[in-house]
This record gives C-alpha cells, sequence and structure tokens, in this order.
C-alpha cells in the first residue's frame, strides 16, 4: 500500500508539473542486501542523448533525489509515454470508493522496497513488455498502469511460492522511482526516505565499496570510533521559534540597559524643582570680571586711573600697607598751617553766624522798613548805575508780572475774599473792604506792564494799558454800551427756526424755544442792570469829573448815595447768578460780566480811602470801649473783645459803647459762673474721697467675715443668671439649627362654617405628620454632638460659603489629616515669611528659560556615595549646583 | 499661519534651531517656517504624492522627508541668518538626495546624535544618510507600520505602530525587534518622554493616551483619557513632564506626564481635524497643523506672561502659582482652574462617553453583584485594553 501511495504521490506530482513522462530508475539502493549483483546494465530503450539532456534541465530534482552519486552515471532509465492517470486513481474528490484490499500486502510492501534495489539488471524489454505481459487480475487497478501490473504480478509470485523477490530477480522490474516533487523537502513535506525508515543509508555501505584500497582499514577505525562515541545531533529549531528566542533575548538585554536610568529619572521626579536650560553663558558673571574690562576714556577717569595705577603705588600695595603710609606723609609746618587756616575759616563761620542770627532776631518794624528800603535804594542805584543789575531787576519784576497774572493772587480768588464777596458789601466794615481793595491794588500794580524795561511790547498791549491808566470809568461806560448793544441786537433778531434735520423734530424745537426764551429774559434783566450801572457811573463820575488817577479820590467820597451801594451788592448778586448760569454760554454774558467786574472795581477803588477811615475810627471806638470798661488787664475780657470785633465794627463809634459794655460783663458773668462751677466740681471729687476714706478707716473696726469664694462669686452676681441665659441661648440656636415644626393647621375659613370640622378637629395624618416631624426633631437633638454637654454649643450649622474652602475628602498624595493640615499651616507669602526664604518656597515645579532650548537627558553615571550626599542635600544647595556647570543637575556626578 | 494647500499631514522642529518649524502637507509641498514672525522661509518642493513624514537631525542640517510617492528625500536645511535676511529671493530648495524604494512610506524620524534614520511602511526600514538602500529592515507581522520614533535619550531603541494594533519595540544595537504588544484599537502615534527613556505614550484610536515602561508591557503605567476622538498625534514637551496631543476631534489637548485628564484645551471655531502637533524646543509653546491647511502656535501655558519678565514680576507670578497650587484642593478653587469652555460637539461627546463608561461600569457592578465571588473580575482600565503582549 506504501508503495501505491508512493507511486500515486508520483502521479500526483507528474500530473502537477504536467508531465506526459514517467522516468523509471534504477537508482534505489542498489546494494542493500547482495554485494555481488553489482553489475550494471542499462537495458531501456535509449533516449538520444540530446533528449536526455533536455529532461535532465527540465527536472533537475531528479538527480537530487537519487541518494547517491553512484547512480547518476549509470543513467539507464526507461522513458515511456505515460497516459493520465485515472480518475478513479487519482480519487479527485473522492468520488470513487477507495480500495480497502490491498491490507494484507502492507508486510510484503517493505520486502519489495527492499528487494527491487537488486534489481539492477533490470531489462528494458520487461518495462517495455510488462505492458503486454500479465494482465494483472486486480479488478480495481486501471488498466492502463503497467507498472502497477508488473508489481502485482510479483507480488503474486512471491504469494505463490513463498519465496523473496530475489528469486525473481530475472522477472522483476525495476521499481525504485525517482520523482520530481512538487514541493521542497521540508518538515512537512518529507522526503521519502524519511517516510520509508529502513532505507537509511549507514556508513558502512558508503564504505563497502573501497573494501580493500589504500587507507581503508585507516577509515574504518576511525569511524569504529566515532561509532562509539556518537551522540545525536538535534535538527535545528524552527525559524520562528529561533527568532523569538532571539527577541527575547534582544529584549530583556535592552531592558537591563534601560534599567540604568532609572536613579537619573527617580532624582528628577523627586526633585521639588527641575532646571532646565541652566547652562547658557551670558557673559561676565561677575562685577570683579567686568571692571577688569573697564578702560578709562575721558580725562578725568584717565587722570585717576594714572593716579590709581601709578607705579609707587601699585608697588606699595603689593608689597606692604606701610609703605603706603609712607607715601602719605607731609611736613609738620605742613599740617600746622593747614589746621589753622581750617581753624580760622570755621571761627570766621561762626561769627557769620552768630551775626545773622542776632539779625534775623530784631522785631522792629522801623528797622526792617529802612532796611528794605536800603535794600530798594541800593538797587535801584544799582539798576542806574549798572544795567546789568537794572535788566536783572526788570526780569525780576517781569517773573512777578507773569506769575501774578498766572494765579491771578490778588484778585480776590482767596477763600476768605470769596466768603465775604458772597456775603456781600453790606456785611463788611471799612476794613475788609479796605483789604479787599488794596489786593486788588496790589495786582493792578503787579500786572501794570513795564514799558520802560521792555520796548519791544506788542502795540495793543500798549493800548490796553493806555485805556487802564487813562480812562477806566470811559472805557467802562464804552463796554457798557456795547454790551448793550449786542443784547438789543440779539433781543431783536430772532432765529429762524430749522426746518430740516435732527433739529426740526417737535421736540428738539420746543426745547430751542424754551432755550431761547429764557436768553431773552436773561437779555432783559442784563439790559436793566447796565442802565443802573451807567447810572451810577453818571453819578460818580459827574463829582470827580476833573480828577485823574486813583488816590485823587479822598475822603471827599463821605457821602456817597446808599443807593450805589446797593447797586454795587445788586450788581454783585447778580454776577454769581450769572456764573451760575453759565451753562447757556452766552458771549454776551461773559462780555456783560467782565463789564460789571470792571465796574466794581473801579467802584472798590474808590472806596478805598472812606473805608480806611471808617475802619481807623472804629479801632478808636473799640479802644475806647476798653478803656471805658475799665479793665484793661484781664486775659478773658480782651479775647472776648477781640472774638466780638467784628460784631463791633458794624456799628459806629456813636452808638453802642454802653451795649458794648453790657456784652462785656455780660461774657464776664458767664466766665466767673463756669468758674465756679468748676470749683463746685472740685468740692464734689474732695467729698467723695473723703467718704471714701470713712468707708475704708470704719470697715477693720467692725468684725468683718471673709465671705468663701462661691459667696463671693454669688454675691458679685447676684443680679445676672448665667446659667439660665445660657440655657436660653443654647435652646435659640436648637431652634435655628432645627426648627420645631409648625403647628398643623387648616386653611383659614376652611370648614369653618359647619361645626362638623370643629368638632372632628384636625385630619389625623396632619396629625401624624406633626408627630413625626416632631420625632425626628428630638431625635436629631439627641445625635447632636453637645446633647451631653450641659455648657456647650457645638453648632452644627454648614456654611455654605466656607464649604467651598474645604476639602471633603483627603487630597492625593497626602495620607493622614494631619500631614495635610501641617503643609496648609505655612504661609507662603512674603508678609510671613523672610525674603530669604520665600524663593524656596514659592520655585514652581519647572523651572526653564523662555528661549532656550532643552535637550534630552544624558546619562551620567552616579556614584554610590554621591547617591546618599544627594538625599541629603537641602533644596537651595541643590538649586545651586544644578544651576551650574554645562549638563545642569548632573554635573557635579560627572566630578 | 497659512500657506499650504492642502491638509497638513507631518511636522518636524529643528532640534538646533528654536524658531524654525517643517510642514508637510497632502499635496507634497513642504514648508520651512519662522515662528517668530510666522511666515514661511522656505519651501521644498518635489513630492509627488502626500509627504507622510517629515524629520531633522539632530544638528539641523539635514532634512528628511518621505511620502507615498514610495520616495525619501534628504533636503539641506537653509542657514538661520541666511533666511532671515534674504526670504525672498531664493525661498525653495533642491533635495541633495533622493531615494526610490518599493513601497509607500508612513513616517520617518531620525535618530537622536547620529545619522541614521528609520522609515515606516510595509516594514520598518534603517537608513543611513549616504546610502541609497536602507541598512537594515525589520519585518514582523505582515501589516503596514505606520509610525515610528526614535528614543531620543537612548538613541538605538525605537518604538513603532502598526495597523494590526501593535507596539513594537526595536533594537538597533541587536538588530531585531524586541518586543511587540497587541491593543485592542490601533495606535496613531507614539513618543518617547526626553527626560524618562524608559517610558513612552502612545496616541490610541480609542480616545486615550497610553503610558508605558518600556520594560512592563503587558499593562500601561497611566491612562491618559479626555479627546472624544482618536488621538491622531502626540509629541512630548523637552521637559518631559507634559505632552501634547492632537485629535480628530479638532482639539489640542495638554496632559501632564502622570495625569489622568489633561490640564488644558486648545480649540477654535476654524480649526478642523488635528493631524500633527509638536511641542516648541523650549518648551513654551505648541504647534498644530490640521485639516484646514493651517498651523498654528499656542503658548503652552495659556496665562503665561510672554516677553521679558522682570524679577519682581517673576516673583510674584511664582507666588501666585504657588497660591495657586497650594489650595488647588479646595472645591471651589478646582473648579475655576479646571474651567473651559468647550465646543458645543465636544462637551456633548464628553458627556455621551461619560454615560456610556459609567452605564458599562454599572452593569458590570451588578453583575459581579450577582454571580459567584471571584468568578467576575475587574480589570484595570490600563489593563483593559491590551490584548496580549507578544514576544
Amino acid at each position: 500500500m506504501a508503495v501505491k501511495k508512493r507511486k500515486e504521490r508520483a502521479f500526483g506530482g507528474e500530473s502537477g508539473n504536467s508531465k506526459k513522462f514517467k522516468k523509471y530508475s534504477n537508482s534505489k539502493g542498489p546494494m542493500k542486501k547482495n554485494k555481488n549483483d553489482t553489475r550494471k546494465k542499462g537495458k531501456g530503450p535509449r533516449l538520444p542523448s540530446a533528449l536526455r539532456t533536455e529532461l535532465d534541465r527540465l527536472d533537475p530534482k531528479i538527480a537530487s533525489d537519487s541518494d547517491d552519486g553512484i547512480d547518476l552515471d549509470v543513467g539507464n532509465d526507461v522513458y515511456e509515454y505515460e497516459e493520465e492517470v485515472p480518475q478513479e486513481e487519482s480519487r479527485k474528490n473522492r468520488r470513487f470508493d477507495p480500495v480497502e484490499n490491498y491490507d494484507y500486502e502492507l508486510p510484503e510492501d517493505f520486502e519489495d522496497e527492499n528487494v527491487p534495489s537488486d534489481d539492477e539488471d533490470d531489462d528494458g524489454d520487461f518495462g517495455v513488455g510488462g505492458n503486454k505481459g500479465s494482465r494483472n487480475d486486480d479488478v480495481d487497478a486501471s488498466d492502463g498502469d503497467e507498472e502497477e501490473d508488473d508489481e502485482r504480478h510479483l507480488r503474486m509470485l512471491q504469494g505463490v511460492t513463498g519465496m523473496s523477490t530475489d528469486a525473481f530477480g530475472g522477472k522483476k522490474k525495476r521499481n525504485s522511482v525517482v520523482i520530481s516533487e512538487a514541493h521542497p523537502e521540508s518538515e512537512y513535506n518529507p522526503t521519502r526516505d524519511v517516510l520509508e525508515g529502513d532505507s537509511h543509508i549507514t556508513l558502512q555501505d558508503l564504505l563497502d565499496p573501497i573494501q580493500g584500497k589504500a587507507g581503508y582499514s585507516k577509515l574504518r577505525k576511525r569511524v569504529q570510533h566515532m561509532d562509539r562515541k556518537s551522540t545525536s545531533v538535534q535538527a535545528p529549531l524552527p525559524k520562528v521559534d529561533r527568532e523569538k528566542l532571539e527577541r527575547m533575548a534582544v529584549y530583556e538585554h535592552s531592558k537591563k540597559d534601560i534599567t540604568k536610568w532609572e536613579h537619573l529619572v527617580k532624582r528628577n521626579r523627586e526633585a521639588p524643582t527641575v532646571f532646565f536650560g541652566g547652562d547658557v553663558d551670558l557673559g561676565f558673571s561677575t562685577v570683579g570680571a567686568i571692571a577688569s574690562e573697564f578702560e578709562p576714556r575721558t580725562e578725568f577717569e584717565k587722570k585717576i586711573a594714572s593716579l590709581v595705577y601709578d607705579d609707587k603705588v601699585m608697588e606699595a600695595h603689593k608689597a606692604d600697607g606701610s609703605k603706603l603710609l609712607e607715601l602719605n606723609k607731609i611736613s609738620e609746618e605742613d599740617y600746622m598751617k593747614h589746621r589753622d587756616h581750617v581753624a580760622k575759616m570755621r571761627s570766621l563761620l561762626f561769627r557769620h553766624e552768630m551775626k545773622q542770627k542776632r539779625i534775623k532776631k530784631i522785631k522792629s518794624k522801623t528797622y526792617h522798613r529802612l532796611k528794605n528800603k536800603d535794600k530798594l535804594k541800593v538797587e535801584s542805584a544799582e539798576m542806574l548805575m549798572d544795567p546789568e543789575a537794572a535788566k536783572e531787576q526788570a526780569r525780576k519784576q517781569e517773573f512777578k508780572r507773569a506769575e501774578e497774572r498766572l494765579t491771578l493772587k490778588h484778585k480776590n480768588k482767596s477763600k476768605w475774599a470769596r466768603r465775604i464777596l458772597e456775603r456781600g458789601l453790606n456785611a463788611q466794615d471799612e476794613g475788609t473792604r479796605a483789604a479787599l481793595a488794596e489786593q486788588l491794588h496790589q495786582h493792578a500794580l503787579l500786572t501794570r506792564k513795564i514799558n520802560t524795561v521792555k520796548d519791544s511790547s506788542s502795540s495793543s498791549d500798549s493800548s490796553s494799558d493806555d485805556d487802564d491808566e487813562g480812562s477806566n470809568e470811559d472805557r467802562a461806560s464804552e463796554l457798557l454800551e456795547k454790551a448793550k448793544e449786542k443784547t438789543l441786537k440779539v433781543l431783536e433778531d430772532d432765529e429762524e427756526l430749522p426746518n430740516s434735520g435732527v433739529l426740526s423734530l417737535p421736540f428738539m424745537v420746543r426745547g430751542l424755544k424754551k432755550r431761547r426764551e429764557e436768553a431773552i429774559e436773561e437779555a432783559k434783566l442784563a439790559l436793566q442792570e447796565y442802565e443802573q450801572l451807567e447810572g451810577t457811573n453818571d453819578a460818580e463820575n459827574s463829582k470827580p469829573a476833573t480828577a485823574s488817577g486813583r488816590r485823587v479820590f479822598g475822603r471827599a467820597n463821605n457821602e456817597v448815595p446808599d443807593s450805589n451801594k446797593k447797586t454795587k451788592t445788586d450788581n454783585k448778586m447778580k454776577m454769581d447768578n450769572y456764573y451760575g448760569n453759565s451753562d447757556s454760554e452766552d458771549d454776551l454774558e461773559a462780555k456783560a460780566n467782565v463789564n460789571i467786574e470792571g465796574c466794581k472795581r473801579n467802584d472798590v477803588e474808590k472806596d478805598v480811602g472812606p473805608n480806611y477811615d471808617r475802619k481807623e475810627a472804629a479801632d478808636v471806638s473799640i479802644f475806647k470801649n476798653f478803656d471805658d470798661n475799665g479793665d484793661p488787664g484781664s486775659k478773658t475780657t480782651y479775647e472776648v473783645a477781640i472774638f466780638a470785633s467784628d460784631s463791633w465794627r458794624k456799628m459806629k463809634s456813636e452808638n453802642g459803647v454802653d451795649k458794648n459794655a453790657k456784652k462785656l460783663q455780660q461774657v464776664k458773668e458767664a466766665i466767673v459762673h463756669n468758674k465756679d462751677m468748676e470749683e463746685g466740681e472740685e468740692d464734689s471729687d474732695s467729698e467723695r474721697e473723703q467718704m471714701v476714706d470713712g468707708i475704708l478707716s470704719s470697715a477693720p473696726k467692725e468684725s468683718y467675715e471673709l465671705p468663701s469664694q462661691s459667696e463671693l462669686i454669688r454675691h458679685a452676681f447676684a443680679g445676672d443668671d448665667v446659667e439660665e441665659e445660657f440655657e436660653k441661648d443654647k435652646q435659640e440656636i436648637l431652634n435655628e439649627e432645627n426648627p420645631e415644626p409648625d403647628k398643623p393647621v387648616l386653611l383659614p375659613g376652611w370648614g369653618q362654617w359647619t361645626h362638623v370640622q370643629q368638632k372632628k378637629g384636625l385630619p389625623w395624618w396632619m396629625l401624624k405628620e406633626h408627630e413625626d416631624a416632631k420625632r425626628k426633631r428630638e431625635e436629631s437633638l439627641k445625635k447632636r454632638k453637645d446633647a451631653q454637654l450641659k455648657h456647650v454649643i457645638i453648632s452644627e450649622k454648614v456654611d455654605k460659603k466656607a464649604e467651598k474652602l474645604q476639602t471633603k475628602s483627603l487630597p492625593y498624595p497626602f495620607t493622614s489629616k494631619e500631614l495635610f493640615e501641617q503643609s496648609m499651616r505655612m504661609p507662603i507669602g512674603s508678609e510671613s515669611n523672610p525674603e530669604t526664604a520665600i524663593r524656596s518656597l514659592n520655585r514652581p515645579e519647572v523651572v526653564k528659560k523662555p528661549g532656550v532650548i532643552i535637550k534630552p537627558i544624558k546619562f551620567v553615571e552616579m556614584h554610590h556615595h554621591e547617591k546618599s550626599e544627594d538625599y541629603k542635600r537641602s533644596g537651595q544647595k541643590q538649586k545651586k549646583n544644578k544651576s551650574k556647570g554645562a549638563s545642569g543637575k548632573n554635573k557635579k556626578q560627572s566630578n | 499661519m497659512d500657506g499650504h494647500r492642502d491638509s497638513i499631514k507631518c511636522m518636524a522642529k529643528n532640534p538646533n534651531y528654536l524658531k524654525a518649524i517643517f510642514s508637510g502637507s497632502d499635496d507634497g509641498d513642504i514648508r520651512l517656517w519662522d515662528l517668530a514672525s510666522r511666515r514661511t522661509v522656505c519651501q521644498f518642493p518635489g513630492h509627488q504624492g502626500a509627504v507622510q513624514g517629515l524629520t531633522v537631525s539632530t544638528d539641523g542640517s539635514v532634512l528628511v522627508s518621505c511620502g507615498s510617492d514610495c520616495t525619501v528625500r534628504l533636503w539641506n536645511v537653509p542657514d538661520a541668518n541666511l533666511a532671515d535676511s534674504d526670504n525672498l529671493s531664493d525661498n525653495s530648495a533642491k533635495p541633495v538626495a533622493v531615494y526610490v524604494w518599493k513601497n509607500a512610506f508612513r513616517a520617518v524620524d531620525h535618530q537622536w546624535d547620529g545619522d541614521l534614520f528609520a522609515t515606516a511602511g510595509a516594514q520598518v526600514d534603517i537608513w543611513n544618510h549616504n546610502r541609497s538602500q536602507p541598512v537594515n529592515t525589520f519585518d514582523w507581522g505582515a501589516d503596514t507600520t505606520i509610525s515610528v520614533r526614535f528614543n531620543p535619550g537612548e538613541p538605538n531603541i525605537l518604538a513603532t505602530s502598526a495597523n494590526d494594533r501593535s507596539i513594537t519595540l526595536y533594537d538597533l544595537r541587536m538588530s531585531s525587534p524586541a518586543r511587540k504588544v497587541i491593543m485592542r484599537t490601533k495606535t496613531n502615534s507614539i513618543a518617547w518622554n526626553p527626560m524618562e527613556p524608559m517610558n513612552f505614550t502612545s496616541a490610541n484610536e480609542d480616545c486615550n493616551c497610553y503610558s508605558y515602561d518600556a520594560r512592563k508591557l503587558e499593562e500601561a503605567k497611566c491612562v491618559h483619557k479626555d479627546h472624544v476622538s482618536a488621538v491622531m498625534d502626540i509629541d512630548f514637551s523637552p521637559t518631559g513632564r507634559e505632552f501634547v496631543t492632537g485629535s480628530y476631534d479638532r482639539t489640542v489637548r495638554i496632559f501632564q506626564y502622570n495625569g489622568g485628564h489633561s490640564r488644558e484645551i486648545y480649540h477654535t471655531k476654524r480649526m478642523q481635524r488635528v493631524f500633527c502637533v509638536k511641542c516648541s524646543c523650549d518648551a513654551s509653546y505648541v504647534i498644530s497643523g490640521s485639516d484646514d491647511t493651517n498651523l498654528r502656535l499656542w503658548k503652552a501655558k495659556a496665562s503665561e506672561q510672554l516677553g521679558v519678565v522682570l524679577p519682581r514680576e517673576r516673583k510674584k507670578h511664582e507666588y501666585l502659582e504657588a497660591v495657586k497650587n497650594r489650595y488647588k484642593h479646595l472645591p471651589e478653587v478646582k473648579r475655576i482652574v479646571r474651567h473651559r469652555h468647550l465646543p458645543r460637539p465636544v462637551y456633548k461627546a464628553a458627556n455621551l462617553r461619560r454615560t456610556m463608561i459609567e452605564a458599562e461600569r454599572r452593569k458590570e457592578q451588578r453583575r459581579k453583584a450577582h454571580s459567584a465571588p471571584g468568578s467576575i473580575v475587574t480589570e484595570p482600565v490600563r489593563k483593559r485594553r491590551i490584548i496580549k503582549e507578544v514576544e
């Protein structure tokens, strides 16, 4: 059966190759059993050699399949045309029943295999004739298969005679077949030899042919030797397994290799801060390095450098400090001289200081006045003598003028002046008025253009100046008239309302109208005032018509009409109004204001003279009053008088001497009363002390028992029941945190019109609910932490806002609550830490410099002792080490 | 920064020059940008198909690009100063070398401090600058490799991810693959931690990022969740403390290296699917390239003050930061710190995801409660998405 199988396979292989030739070879094991039968005859029908080579070329496996080279030269192959394998034979798709009746042949088959080996002398005619001869009696065997037939024939003979096939040697067809196999040899596709275990060629077989030749015995000995010590060599592992092993080895190796990084990685991970890019060279590192690069450039620097880098000095520095001292040596005389000089200068300075101090202390007004006068004189003299000084003076004057114009300091803008002006001129006496006027005068003086000094001033300025000096009044009237004209103009020409645009909208139109009306009203008012003003001006002008300049008015103005004054105040008030109304911002109004102001100024200036007089008179009267009082020495009265003087000034000298006296007396009395009161108080104090003394002195005399502590406390806190209060507080808090359930109530009016409800009372479920709520509350009260603690309240209220700022569970890296709390406890701000500690406290985990390329990690060997040292290092030190050097943190290890 | 005519597929930063960033788009255009002026400095025309990978050598002189036209191109990076001076005259470069290979490429990465680079495609190829053929080729499994990254700390180790949902480690010294881990979903990109050479993080299709220790691949070290769609790209900050991810949900997020949730989210109305993200070399900026053909430059720390900060000011900032850090556990503080406005789709998707995960969890809990104790074991999230580790 094995044979058959083999053949089938051979057929299959052939059909696979689609070859129509079958090749028989006698190469199979020729020397197995009968060694003497070594004659070799190729007897088959010989093919032409060309055809044979062609065949060889086509199927080179023929050669390789044969076991040894001996057969190659035999070449007595038989070729014959081969039909296609019948379908039954190839068992395609198992359409045909398999034949089972070969089983019995199995043992012989093996023999059979061995047998044909010696049939070298297989004659060709058998092969050819085989076809014709002995048709097989096998039913199923295909008729076309000649070889099969031969074999079967042989087997039959064997079976009949019981002899080995050797006996039928002559008849036996050479049946060893060289088969070209479709697949290369492998474990899945074993060769025939593997399948037929017996057909191994032994070394003995190989040795036999050379028996008797030279070196045979030697060879044989060696072979025997080998045989004794032979060990079986295992077949190489399959490629898959081999690769797998290789990969495992590689992985293990690389694993081991990569583990060397572990300590570096560990250190990096454990470090509180990792530093990157610390190896950037920024040039000079120290001040010394920068200083060494310094080169003197300017004259001064060169001079210093020549002194500093003087050879002698340098040498002295290098050698010793004492030599430096030698260089500094000066003679005794020089020193004395220097000292005297210094002393002299000091004494001079001192004298000068003393003198200045004395002069500064002088209070005499006359002295100062004289001094100032002297100064002025000197200055003016200088001005005359020295053009430089004159210029200087002019410059100063100019500066002052500019300052005045800038600040308007003397224009009654101060708080005091404004207040007085607000109160109205009526409320003022001559003194204040004079003061105001004085201020204005100062202003005028200061702002006056100095022609003499600077000729190149603009013409407009000078003209205005002229106006100012020449006829203030004229100008004022002119301005007034101008203003009048303009107001009239405004009144006259009513503007036409715009017809289009936003302004034509109805509400805009209304607004515009309103505004215009207001403006007209104001203009009318202004006109009235102008008229009044003109009137007064006229009145004034009429009297001092001949006079020019300011100070000529003199005392003649005593009878200034009251009406005038009134108008002035009116003016002022109006002015205020105008300022208030400045929103309208009419040009006209502004002008009017200016005019009015101008007028006012004039008036005030005119009033200067008489005011002074009045003031003086008032002063006199005051002093008189004091005299009359007859008690000028007393301090209190004096003060009171000064305070009261304001009110007095309102009065004239004729009236109120008595009144004043009365007032003073009243004040005095009040003060005296106060004093009495104080004395009384003192008295009472002293009395109290006496009383206390009395008690103290009386106490030890009685039999007194010391009270116990508790008694004392009870006495002390007799009034307040603290415990009860606390109870109450606690109850309140409890109620607040666990509120008592509301009493069940029905809706008002619900079921009340019938008495049924009232009789029944509340429904049961309401009551039940209430009960439940009560129970719950009691339970929760019992559960409270302070339920058993009588004197303690532990609030269980949760503050929602505070809750947001508290963790509910322990955060990840911390293992215990205490640790976490400890970490949170220490503040990190600059308020509660020294400057040195802040940096390390606040340092981020990764410190890198922007714009510096970070290279991947580099391996550095770490020694054992340094490893331990590394752990000990504090963060500060570590940082220093890391930031230093090229490869940052690892540099130290490399050293 | 706009200029590309198609969606941006890949970017590369110059490890030696802070201001430069390269970007490659789907239409084969490669551009060099100046981050300070936000303008294109130079263009590298040549690719026929999409540019799939870009990388720059460590010294910043050679740019390597690969694309779906089966070519690897090497370019000389123009000198920074030169580019500053005359950017108008000559702003297109020619490749130094073009290597044509058998299959299309999906990614490329350059070795740190070496002259090797790796391409990913049908297999993983290791190339040398001067050779027109790969020096080495790895092939483990049949599926296409989609991303490759060298380990910057350990330059001979590289990790790739493939279409068969696997992440593979290779060692160049033994020129052999080392280990493979297969997950339930595909990994789009991988980034090694530059400060911790054993750790890498992978951007997964299932909206999460997974941090692995290369030595223990049976479970992830950390799962970073927050995205609501596939994470397309990932890049570590050079500090190794955080990484930035770009996602298909049109957002860019910044994660702590050990944080389960993102620290920051960036989005704008006009930003479409984000395909690539990079962190600048000084760790203070983030660059994202998206489907809308634009590159966007973000601050790595949104509230950070730019420009020169005087010492006093810095101290103040540090103090405020420290205070925030100290009280970060308090609910109100946490709420304010974590508060972000999200685009509506993202917000809704996040809610939906949360609901789904919660439902799953509940179901499992119930199943556990109603079955014999010990019969149902809850697998931790770190392991759940890993199918197996292949040796």
